[in-house]
């Protein structure tokens, strides 16, 4: 299943922390002019180097479907910043 | 279910206590479990691992101290081992030149993907800990 929600929470020190929760799908949709473009450029630099273009396309998509449940924890003088994807 | 829930159930079948402290005696009684001891390897069935963690705290030179906790999905890396089937030769002669060069003379071309399957499969009986003077370092698969 890809991606649903994505939260970037960021501790300062002297500041609230800020929470952001990125719903993917909408976001995706918003921005489906520029995915489109990308898979287009993507095809085309798998035709100039000989890849298969169905086999990377799988692959990618697979690789995004495996990105849920995938957590990045910083924390560094204080300042703390978090990525969750699930 | 275990005897203490079974008790706090019972107690509301026979009336003595109401729905809302039947509720808090259960919550109170989930608090009071010990966690599951998920990060053990010896604890979980072999194979049964989701996740690679890197758990890392180090000391910086100023003193300030920081900590580093990743946790990636095992099957993102199976994913990522496929994209290594979709390397064109040419950059995979490429990086064995840099490679040679570098004093390590590893063929990349003779790496399968099911090789680099086989060994992600058994990630999840390694842990790999490291001490260092400014921090300590801990890969494990939980």
């Amino acid at each position: 299943m890809m991606p649903q929600l994505v939260t970037v929470r960021v501790k300062r020190p002297d500041r609230h922390a800020v929470r952001i929760w990125v719903p993917v799908l909408p976001v995706v949709l918003v921005l489906s002019p520029v995915v489109a473009l990308a898979l287009l450029g993507g095809a085309v630099a798998c035709h100039i180097y000989r890849i298969d273009v169905v086999r990377a396309l799988g692959t990618g998509w697979r690789i995004v479907c495996a990105l849920p449940g995938s957590r990045f924890d910083v924390e560094f003088d204080r300042t703390a910043v978090l990525v969750a994807i699930r | 279910m275990n005897e203490q829930r079974r008790d706090v159930l019972g107690m509301l079948a026979e009336g003595k206590i109401t729905a809302d402290e039947a509720e808090r005696l259960i919550t109170a009684l989930e608090r009071d479990q010990p966690p599951p001891m998920a990060a053990s390897p010896a604890a979980r069935p072999r194979g049964k691992a989701k996740y690679l963690r890197v758990v890392m705290e180090f000391l910086e030179e100023s003193g300030e101290a920081g900590r580093l906790n990743v946790r990636v999905p095992l099957q993102l890396l199976r994913a990522g081992v496929q994209l290594a089937a979709l390397i064109p030769p040419q950059v995979l002669d490429r990086a064995n030149t840099e490679l040679d060069r570098s004093g390590v003379p590893l063929d990349l071309k003779q790496l399968k993907p099911e090789q680099l399957e086989a060994l992600v499969e058994h990630l999840d009986e390694t842990i790999v800990e490291m001490d260092m003077e400014d921090g300590h370092l801990r890969v494990y698969c939980e």
